[in-house]
C-alpha cells in the first residue's frame, strides 16, 4: 500500500472548513452504537410511571457486559413562556440523570428533588451525566394527535424536524457534583470520548417516542395507536448548544489533536488503497445515495447554510454522476475521489465526501476510535531548558498561518471572549464597545503567540525559556501551548479566534461533527440546532443480529 | 463540609487563583496541584484560600537566587517569602539545571511547592509546617507513593464562599447589550 499523506493541519483546522464538517463513523454516537450492538447490550424499561398528562418519572435500564445503568427520566409540567433553548433557562419539560448502576426508591427520590433543578440541583458521584429537553410542542403534540386518532403522524413532517424533544444542555465530567470523568475514564463501555454523554442522549431519544406513545393511550386507550418503527428509527433527538461548547476545543489541545488525527489518518489509509473492492464501492455509492436523502430534508433558518446545502446537494450529484467511473478505473480510487472533490466541491462537498470515504472502510479504519481519547497532562511540563531563540522558531513555523492576520486592525481583535458573572458561561464581547476586555478568556491563541514571539525576539535567543517564564508567567500558557502544538498538530485551530468576521457556530460544528450531529441549523452566528442519533438503531433493536445493518 | 467532583475542585482553584492574580498558566498549575491535594485529603480548600491571600506578599525567585540553586550554593533568603508556586513552576521548567539536592529558604506556604512538584515524578519536597514560611528542602527522584485515594474534594462552606469570591474576579457583569446578544438560543415552538 503506498503512502498518503495526511491532510496538514494548515488546511483542515481552518474555521470554514471546521463550519463544513460532517459526522463520520468515527463520530462517537457511531462509536457507542458499534460497541453496543456488537456487545448486545439490553435496554428494558424498568419503570414508567407518567399520568394521563405524561407528567411523571421513568427508569431505563442499560446492561452491558460489565456493568448496569440507568437512565432516570422526569417529565414535569412547564408553562409555554418558560420554555427556551437558552442555557440559561430554569425549567425544562424534562430532566435526566445518567446513574451508575440501578438506582434504588431512595436514589429515584433523591433524583426526584434535584434533576428538575439542573444546575440549581446538587449531585452524586453515582450521577454519571446530567441532562434536560423540551418538547418541540408543535410537532409533539402533532403527533400525539395523530396517535391518539390511531393515525401515524406525517412522515414529511417528521422528517423536516427530525425529532419529539430537544436537549439543551447535556453535563458530564464533575459539574454540579456529578462523577468525574476519572470514574468512568478507564471502563471500556464508557471510556472513549462522550460515551456516557451518548448514551444518555440515545436513551433519551426513546423516551421522547414512549412519552408520545403514552399521552396519546391515556387519551385513547381503546383507539390509539404507538409511533411506527420506521418512524422512531427515522427521528433522532435535538440539541440546542451555544457559545458555551466553543472554548472547550482551545482548552483541550491534545484532545483534539487525536480527534482529528484519528480522522485524517483514516482518510489517508482508504486513499492509500490500490482499488476499489466491489463491495466497498457498492456500499459507498449507497452511502452517497443516503446522504443525498438526508441533505433533501436537511432544513435552516440560515441562508448562509441555506446556500451551502445547496451547493452540498449539487455536490452530492456530480459526486454520485463521476464516482462509478473514478472507482472503477483510476488507479488509486479513493485518492482520485478526493482528489476530485477538493478540485470540484464546497467545503461541504469536500467535507461529505471525506464522511463517505471512510463510511465503506470500518474494516479498515475503526480501530483508529481507540485513539481519541486523550490524557491532557502529557501536554502540560514545559520544556524550560529550551532557548528563547528555539522557542521563537518554534512558534515562526507552527503559527506561519497567523502572519497573515493584521492584529493591528481593530478588526482582527473586534472580540473578546469571557466568563459572565450572571451565569458563569462563556460569552463573546465587543472589546471596542463592551466593558470587561480585561478580564479576556485566553483563548485569542494566534495573537497571543505572535505576540510571545515577539517578546521573545527582545531576550538573548540562548537564553532558557524557564528564567524569562519566571520574570514573565504572564507567557506561560502560551508557551505551553506552542510545545504542545509543536508535537500535536491537529491541536490548535489556524485562524483568528477574535476577529470581528468570527463565526462561532463554526467551533461548535466541528465538535457536533464529532458527536455525530447532523441537520447543522444555525440559528445565528453563535448557536445552533442539531440533530443526534436520527437513523441510528433503537433501543430495543441493539441487542439484534445486524442491528446496525451495514456491510463493513 | 460540601463534597465537590475533582473537576469542580481543579476548575474552582483554577479560577480563584487567577482571580487572586496569578497568571493564566500558573493558575492551572494550582488548579490540578489543588487536585492532588484534594486525592491525598490534604486541606486544599483552606491551602487555598491562604495562597489567594497572600499571593500579593510573595516573590518570584530572582536571578542570583537561580544562579545559586544552578550552582548548588548555600541558598540566601529574600526579604519577602518566596512564592512557592513559581519557585515549584521553575524547579520542573528545568529540573536538570539545577543541584540534585537543594535547601531552599524562606518559602510561603510551602505546601503549594510540595503539592505543585508532588504531580511530577522530578523532585521530592521535604516541607515542615505546611502552611508556615519556612525552609524546603527539595531533592531531584520521584517521592514515595502517597494514597491518592480520595475520588471527592471536601470543602468547609465558608471556604468555598471565599473561593468563589476569587473566582469571581475573572467574571465579566453583563450588559445588556450581551444579554441581548447572548450565547444563543430561542424559542422551542420554532422548528418546521
Amino acid at each position: 500500500m503506498s503512502a498518503v499523506a495526511l491532510r496538514p493541519p494548515e488546511l483542515v483546522m481552518r474555521l470554514a472548513r471546521l463550519g463544513a464538517s460532517h459526522p463520520t463513523r468515527l463520530s462517537f454516537l457511531r462509536l457507542l452504537m458499534r460497541r453496543a450492538a456488537q456487545e448486545r447490550w439490553r435496554v428494558r424499561r424498568a419503570r414508567f410511571e407518567l399520568d394521563d398528562e405524561g407528567y411523571g418519572r421513568a427508569v431505563y435500564a442499560v446492561a452491558t457486559p460489565a456493568r448496569a445503568y440507568s437512565l432516570v427520566a422526569f417529565s414535569t409540567p412547564l408553562e409555554d413562556e418558560r420554555r427556551t433553548d437558552r442555557v440559561i433557562a430554569q425549567a425544562w419539560d424534562t430532566s435526566y440523570a445518567l446513574y451508575d448502576g440501578t438506582p434504588d426508591a431512595d436514589e429515584v427520590a433523591r433524583l426526584q428533588a434535584n434533576a428538575p433543578l439542573q444546575e440549581a440541583g446538587r449531585f452524586t458521584q453515582r450521577d454519571l451525566v446530567l441532562a434536560r429537553a423540551n418538547k418541540s410542542v408543535r410537532l409533539f403534540q402533532a403527533v400525539v394527535d395523530a396517535l391518539a386518532r390511531g393515525e401515524q403522524p406525517d412522515a414529511e413532517q417528521l422528517a423536516n424536524v427530525g425529532y419529539l424533544m430537544r436537549t439543551t444542555a447535556v453535563y458530564g465530567n464533575g459539574k454540579f457534583g456529578i462523577a468525574d470523568r476519572d470514574e468512568i475514564a478507564s471502563r471500556p463501555e464508557l471510556g472513549g470520548p462522550f460515551q456516557a454523554e451518548m448514551l444518555t442522549v440515545w436513551l433519551i431519544r426513546s423516551f421522547t417516542f414512549d412519552l408520545a406513545d403514552h399521552i396519546a393511550s391515556r387519551r385513547n386507550p381503546t383507539g390509539a395507536v404507538r409511533l411506527a418503527r420506521p418512524l422512531r428509527r427515522m427521528l433522532g433527538v435535538g440539541n440546542a448548544t451555544g457559545l458555551g461548547m466553543a472554548p472547550f476545543l482551545v482548552r483541550h489541545p491534545v484532545l483534539i489533536h487525536n480527534w482529528f488525527c484519528a480522522r485524517e489518518t483514516a482518510l489517508a489509509r482508504v486513499r492509500a488503497l490500490p482499488r476499489a473492492a466491489e463491495r466497498q464501492a457498492a456500499a459507498f455509492l449507497r452511502a452517497l445515495d443516503e446522504m443525498r436523502g438526508r441533505v433533501a430534508h436537511w432544513r435552516t433558518v440560515d441562508p448562509r447554510q441555506a446556500a451551502a446545502i445547496l451547493g452540498l446537494s449539487a455536490d452530492l450529484g456530480a459526486l454520485a454522476r463521476e464516482a462509478p467511473a473514478i472507482l472503477r478505473g483510476a488507479p488509486l480510487p479513493w485518492d482520485a475521489l478526493y482528489r476530485f472533490a477538493e478540485e470540484r466541491l464546497s467545503l461541504e462537498g469536500q467535507e461529505a465526501c471525506v464522511a463517505l470515504l471512510l463510511e465503506p472502510h470500518g474494516a479498515l479504519v475503526d480501530d483508529l476510535a481507540e485513539t481519541m481519547t486523550a490524557d491532557e497532562s502529557l501536554g502540560h511540563p514545559i520544556d524550560g531548558g529550551m532557548t528563547c531563540g528555539a522557542l521563537r522558531a518554534l512558534i515562526e513555523t507552527r503559527y506561519a498561518w497567523a502572519r497573515r492576520i493584521d492584529f493591528a486592525q481593530p478588526a482582527a481583535v473586534a472580540r473578546f471572549w469571557y466568563v459572565s458573572a450572571d451565569k458563569l458561561e462563556p460569552r463573546l464581547g465587543e472589546r471596542f464597545e463592551e466593558d470587561g476586555a480585561e478580564l479576556e478568556q485566553p483563548l485569542a491563541t494566534a495573537r497571543d503567540a505572535l505576540a510571545l514571539s515577539a517578546a521573545l525576539r527582545r531576550e538573548p535567543a540562548e537564553a532558557r525559556l524557564a528564567e524569562f517564564l519566571v520574570r514573565h508567567p504572564e507567557w506561560r500558557h502560551v508557551a505551553r501551548r506552542a510545545q504542545v502544538v509543536a508535537k500535536f498538530p491537529y491541536a490548535e485551530i489556524c485562524d483568528n479566534l477574535i476577529g470581528a468576521d468570527l463565526r462561532p457556530v463554526d467551533l461548535l460544528r466541528a465538535k457536533l461533527a464529532f458527536f455525530g450531529a447532523r441537520n447543522f441549523d444555525p440559528r445565528s452566528d453563535r448557536w445552533l440546532r442539531i440533530a443526534l442519533f436520527a437513523g441510528e438503531p433503537l433501543i430495543e433493536e441493539i441487542d439484534a443480529e445486524g442491528a446496525l445493518g451495514e456491510a463493513a | 463540609m460540601i463534597d465537590l467532583s475533582l473537576n469542580e475542585a481543579e476548575t474552582l482553584a483554577a479560577k480563584a487563583a487567577r482571580g487572586a492574580g496569578f497568571s493564566w498558566g500558573l493558575a492551572d498549575e494550582i488548579g490540578r496541584a489543588a487536585r492532588g491535594m484534594a486525592m491525598r485529603r490534604q486541606a486544599w480548600g483552606e491551602a487555598l484560600l491562604a495562597l489567594a491571600r497572600s499571593a500579593d506578599a510573595l516573590a518570584p525567585p530572582d536571578v542570583a537566587r537561580i544562579a545559586r540553586w544552578r550552582r548548588g550554593e548555600r541558598d540566601i533568603a529574600g526579604t519577602r517569602p518566596l512564592c512557592p508556586v513559581r519557585t515549584a513552576a521553575l524547579l520542573l521548567d528545568d529540573a536538570p539545571s539545577f543541584a540534585g539536592k537543594l535547601r531552599i529558604a524562606h518559602v510561603g506556604l510551602p505546601i503549594w511547592l510540595d503539592a505543585m512538584l508532588s504531580r511530577s515524578a522530578v523532585w521530592t519536597a521535604d516541607v515542615g509546617e505546611p502552611l508556615a514560611t519556612g525552609d524546603v528542602i527539595v531533592r531531584r527522584g520521584a517521592s514515595a507513593a502517597r494514597p491518592a485515594g480520595a475520588r471527592r474534594a471536601a470543602v468547609a462552606p465558608q471556604t468555598l464562599a471565599a473561593l468563589n469570591g476569587y473566582a469571581a474576579r475573572t467574571y465579566v457583569p453583563e450588559s445588556e447589550r450581551s444579554r441581548a446578544r447572548g450565547a444563543g438560543g430561542g424559542r422551542v415552538d420554532d422548528d418546521q
